[in-house]
């Protein structure tokens, strides 16, 4: 496959879009229904945050679309091209090439400098770093000074830097946060939702995050609430006091409905965010 | 606590297999040893016993060369008081003609004739016949049913017979006997008592004379009786000290196969110790959280350290048993390989004795607890406080004191090699080079982990640079935990440290024989027999005859006492510098009449100096005195040795006994080489057991027996590099689990599963090499050394197999790869969503 990460002709201000997704854990009945028909469309260029109450699908709806997870039934189309029909390889290419990852416990190679955890991605992809780029994206991320030392070396907020300029190196399609600022403190957090704000600003970086801290989504130009593997809500320009306030409606919805009826359907997706 | 151990065993089974797999194989072989020489023994004892069978006492000559006892004394010792029964010996090596005309080969079991003995003239139990009956007359003879199969010979065969100082014979077989205790290639042929006494002694001397007593008369009683109708060079013994000495031979014999055997074992237990440690460190740093967990709930340090150490004790008590269960089947299966490849030796009941079973249990127990010592230590050393922080850090301990500890040890043994390069006594050189050799093995073990960054960095760079990010991957992971890439390299290390220094003694003896052939043998073919069988003197007779022969030197190997002592030489018949010249350092050039000539080393052993008379004497036989009339330089041929004319070696040995090993030909100037060759072929071929060869020929042979050494001690050794293997794979199965989310990261941001699969073949492979490089360059080192400690001994020609030396690096990267498959098959199964789910 193409591994040029240039934006396709058709449908090219989607990034990432999902139809009708079901993902069931296990079968029969203690089958577990962790997203029950999602559909949502992400726009290139903008920033996503997917909210919502543990067990409501959320991780599991990001790993769906970013490759990381096979949907039950529905489809998943990344930067067009539809992954139910990909192999695995097809699949780990199109992750290497078109999707960049930041996850909430860094994951560098312990043994790798922070320069060599930034160009693994393209390493992997037996390709030459292109340098001015990563430039400027170590400059913008203010760890120029940082780039010869090994993780253990660095501060959990520098870790998550490097992690940052690991997604960006490659100049995915999409990157995707996995609870980017679960490990930080909100100093750090802060820091880290800033870059990913200027990457989606100054360099029109499509960027989803996964999170259930208001503070991180209101750096996101449009937040997706889902509750028991559905999306029910959606907001755009968020403060994290408007998203703290929906979050609590939510849970008071989710409170009246387990009253009400659900017998048949159990709660609660692995969501291992 | 116990609980906890037993659970945790039954949690990880992969990583308890290749643990018991480790300690198995180093338990299987100790036992298997012990089990294959106990079963050995007890059959050659069976063997004996049945020979020896109703002798009360035996009367033979002193000396081991003696004529015998004359006949005309059998009839006079039936006289003596209280004897009931009188049985002869008389027997020597024969070969048998099978019908294509080629000997009949045993494989190192005998081959000889000895005498029919009716029952009324047998003190033991008569052989039972399959077919046919006791030869009645001369030209006939019984043979064992296993050699009759081999030969295609049945009753009333003819079959033509080489007995070496009589000839060619024709014998009529009468009939064909089945014995129990029949060893695999054995060949017994029995003939009447006269032919006997014809076919192998001088015919008027049996070999020895057997009694048994009348009842109510004791050994002792007779012996002494007999003893006193007895010529000095006669000697009569009791039947239980025939049998004693009997037994002792063939234990000393056996000794040393199990010595052999048992440092093998050794070796692979010492190999597996390193998977063992291995193992536990991992088990133990894997476990931090749940050991401080624990502790933090009130374990004290005793406990979990004695938790650890039960979790070793059920391995080793688990690997044990079954490795004293698998040394049985290993006993049986060496049994089986031996059999089928026609080695002759005996079957017999299998013996597993208690000692072999407690041995092994404790060997197999002792060697994993000790493995697991430190481990277990450092287990109970986990802060309680290690359960609450998100990652412990378990490898902070410095590698400084260690490492001086390993450059101290190092610098002593390097010394100790200076020494023994030096030492010129080759017992000493040779001792001072393996106390170098242990001292330089721990400096490099505990240097290794040092040592793996020095080598395995830019050895990473070097074979990593077209796989890129791969290939940075695979070495800096093959350095992540240098005491881990240590002990699992330290094993392979071993075992290749002896191959290679195997390979070096190898290639030196055979390049040692090469140049003692070329230089020390101006002889144009040499005359030896197959099987190293000695000569028969009529083959040597015909030889000699042959048109075109300028020299013909015959050469036998001599072991008799001078002044008192034993002592081995060689007597020469004809002219030796003819055929093999010697640099004489002071008097005669030659062996003639009673002149004896002694090698330097020999001379010097027995401060004796040309002139000296020393003398040549059999126990109770015959003596003759010499002159040492000159000293010559050792050579590989003749070292610490010496020489005497063929009338002296005449003088002590009777005809009967008299056997050469090789005859030397020199060819006239103006003979035609291939001409002499054939006729001298033409000569000896009617006796079947001689074959002719150039120097060319005689070397190969040399070779072909070394290689057959060496391939039999490689073999031994594949058991250290199987264990080797078993502690890679051991280490990478490990790791991967431990890197399961980093692993998991990898895939997520795009790794392949086939380059995922590259990364730890790669590891793997940086593993192996490193350790075969240490083990290599070691072992080059050493044996190379060890040769040079030899040198007075014959051994005056280093060889080092650079070729053989890179093809066991190859195979190390090869082997490396291999050992990889399956640990890298798991970690290519993690899947990417690994990475979030948290360990």
């Amino acid at each position: 496959m193409s591994s040029s990460a240039a934006p396709a002709p058709v449908d090219s201000d989607i990034a990432a879009r999902a139809e009708n997704v079901t993902k069931v854990y296990g079968s029969g009945d203690t089958g577990v229904r962790a997203l029950d028909g999602v559909t949502v469309a992400l726009q290139r260029g903008r920033f996503t945050a997917i909210m919502g109450p543990s067990g409501s699908g959320k991780s599991t709806l990001m790993h769906c679309l970013a490759g990381l997870d096979t949907v039950t039934s529905g489809s998943v189309v990344v930067d067009d091209i539809e992954l139910n029909e990909l192999s695995d390889k097809k699949m780990t290419k199109l992750r290497r090439d078109r999707i960049g990852f930041v996850f909430q416990s860094y994951n560098l190679v312990p043994t790798l400098t922070a320069r060599e955890n930034i160009t693994l991605p393209i390493d992997i992809a037996g390709k030459e770093p292109d340098q001015r780029w990563l430039d400027t994206v170590v400059n913008t991320l203010g760890i120029a000074d940082r780039l010869d030392h090994r993780p253990s070396e660095l501060s959990g907020g520098q870790q998550q830097r490097v992690a940052c300029a690991r997604a960006l190196s490659s100049r995915p399609a999409i990157i995707f946060g996995d609870e980017p600022t679960g490990n930080l403190d909100s100093h750090s957090s802060g820091e880290v939702m800033h870059i990913l704000r200027d990457s989606v600003d100054q360099l029109g970086q499509t960027v989803v995050i996964v999170t259930h801290d208001p503070a991180a989504a209101s750096y996101a130009d449009r937040v997706i609430f889902l509750a028991d593997g559905r999306i029910v809500d959606e907001m755009s320009a968020p403060t994290a006091e408007t998203v703290l306030d929906r979050m609590k409606t939510l849970a008071e919805i989710a409170e009246a409905d387990a009253e009400h009826i659900r017998d048949d359907v159990p709660v609660g997706g692995p969501d291992r965010g | 606590m116990r609980r906890v151990s037993l659970r945790n065993l039954g949690a990880h089974k992969v990583r308890l297999i290749l643990t018991v797999v480790s300690v198995v194989l180093g338990t299987a072989f100790i036992a298997g040893s012990f089990v294959f020489t106990d079963s050995l023994q007890h059959t050659f004892d069976k063997i004996f016993a049945d020979s020896y069978k109703g002798v009360d006492v035996h009367v033979q000559s002193r000396s081991a060369r003696g004529v015998g006892v004359p006949v005309s004394l059998v009839d006079g010792l039936k006289q003596v008081p209280g004897v009931r029964q009188v049985q002869v010996e008389a027997g020597g090596p024969l070969v048998v003609v099978n019908r294509s005309n080629k000997p009949l080969r045993t494989g190192g079991a005998p081959s000889v004739g000895g005498i029919w003995l009716p029952p009324d003239q047998s003190l033991g139990k008569v052989p039972t016949f399959e077919s046919g009956g006791p030869p009645t007359g001369s030209g006939e003879a019984v043979i064992n049913s296993g050699a009759a199969e081999r030969a295609g010979l049945t009753t009333g065969s003819q079959a033509k017979v080489l007995a070496p100082s009589a000839g060619l014979i024709n014998v009529t077989i009468s009939g064909v006997y089945h014995t129990d205790t029949e060893t695999g290639g054995y060949v017994g042929l029995l003939f009447p008592q006269d032919q006997a006494l014809k076919l192998f002694t001088d015919g008027t001397h049996v070999d020895a004379v057997d009694l048994g007593a009348q009842p109510g008369v004791s050994e002792t009683q007779l012996r002494d009786r007999v003893a006193a109708k007895l010529t000095p060079d006669l000697e009569a013994k009791t039947g239980t000290k025939i049998r004693e000495e009997t037994k002792t031979a063939v234990q000393k014999a056996l000794s040393f196969v199990n010595y052999f055997l048992l440092a093998f074992g050794f070796i692979a237990l010492i190999v597996g110790t390193f998977i063992i440690y291995n193992t536990f460190s991992m088990i133990v740093a894997q476990r931090v959280r749940e050991l401080a967990l624990l502790r933090a709930i009130g374990a004290d340090r005793r406990q979990i350290r004695r938790s650890v150490l039960f979790e070793a004790g059920v391995i080793g008590l688990v690997g044990s048993v079954l490795g004293v269960l698998g040394g049985v089947g290993l006993a049986i299966a060496l049994r089986a390989v031996l059999d089928a490849i026609g080695t002759g030796l005996p079957s017999g009941p299998l013996q597993i004795r208690p000692r072999t079973v407690i041995v092994g249990l404790i060997v197999g127990i002792g060697v994993t607890l000790i493995s697991a010592n430190a481990p277990s230590r450092r287990a109970a050393k986990t802060p309680p406080v290690a359960a609450m922080r998100e990652e412990f850090a378990a490898l902070g301990v410095s590698l400084t004191r260690r490492s001086v500890i390993g450059a101290v040890l190092g610098a002593i043994g390097v010394v100790a090699a200076v020494f023994g390069a030096v030492a010129t006594d080759a017992g000493n050189a040779a001792s001072l080079v393996a106390l170098a050799l242990l001292l330089v093995g721990a400096a490099v073990m505990l240097l290794s982990p040092v040592l793996s960054r020095v080598v395995i960095n830019p050895l990473g760079r070097l074979v990593g640079a077209p796989f890129h990010a791969v290939g940075r991957l695979a070495r800096t992971n093959a350095v992540r935990n240098p005491r881990r890439t240590a002990a699992t390299a330290f094993a392979l290390t071993l075992g290749l440290l002896l191959v290679a220094g195997v390979a070096v003694i190898g290639a030196s003896a055979k390049k040692t024989i090469n140049a003692a052939v070329d230089t020390g043998v101006t002889g144009d073919y040499m005359l030896t027999a197959v099987d190293n069988l000695p000569l028969p003197p009529v083959t040597l007779t015909a030889a000699r005859k042959v048109d075109g022969i300028q020299d013909f030197v015959e050469l036998e190997s001599l072991e008799t006492t001078i002044d008192g002592t034993n002592s081995a030489g060689v007597g020469v018949e004809g002219s030796l510098p003819a055929v093999a010249p010697l640099k004489i350092l002071s008097g005669a050039h030659e062996a003639t009449g009673t002149t004896m000539l002694a090698s330097k080393r020999w001379a010097e052993g027995r401060n004796k100096h040309v002139g000296d008379k020393l003398t040549l004497a059999e126990p109770g036989g015959a003596k003759v005195q010499v002159t040492l009339g000159g000293i010559f330089e050792d050579t590989a041929l003749f070292t610490n040795t010496w020489l005497v004319s063929g009338d002296v070696d005449q003088a002590l040995t009777p005809v009967q006994r008299r056997f050469d090993f090789v005859a030397l030909v020199k060819a006239k100037p103006d003979i035609n080489l291939a001409t002499l060759r054939s006729n001298l072929e033409t000569a000896t071929d009617p006796y079947y057991v001689v074959q002719v060869q150039d120097r060319e020929q005689f070397k190969g042979q040399q070779a072909t027996q070394i290689n057959g050494l060496l391939g039999i001690l490689y073999a031994l050794l594949a058991l250290a590099i199987v264990i080797a293997i078993l502690g890679i794979i051991n280490t990478l199965a490990l790791s991967v689990v431990e890197r399961r989310r980093e692993i998991g990261m990898l895939r997520a941001v795009g790794m392949v599963r086939a380059q995922l699969r590259r990364t730890i073949y790669l590891e793997s492979l940086l593993i192996a090499v490193f350790g075969a490089i240490l083990g290599v360059v070691l072992g080059l080192c050493f044996g190379a050394l060890f040769v040079h400690s030899l040198r007075t001994e014959g051994l005056d020609k280093i060889q080092i197999p650079f070729g053989q030396a890179l093809v066991f690096l190859v195979v190390s990267a090869i082997v490396g790869v291999l050992a990889a498959l399956w640990p890298a098959g798991r970690a290519a199964r993690i899947r990417p969503l690994e990475v979030i789910a948290e360990s």
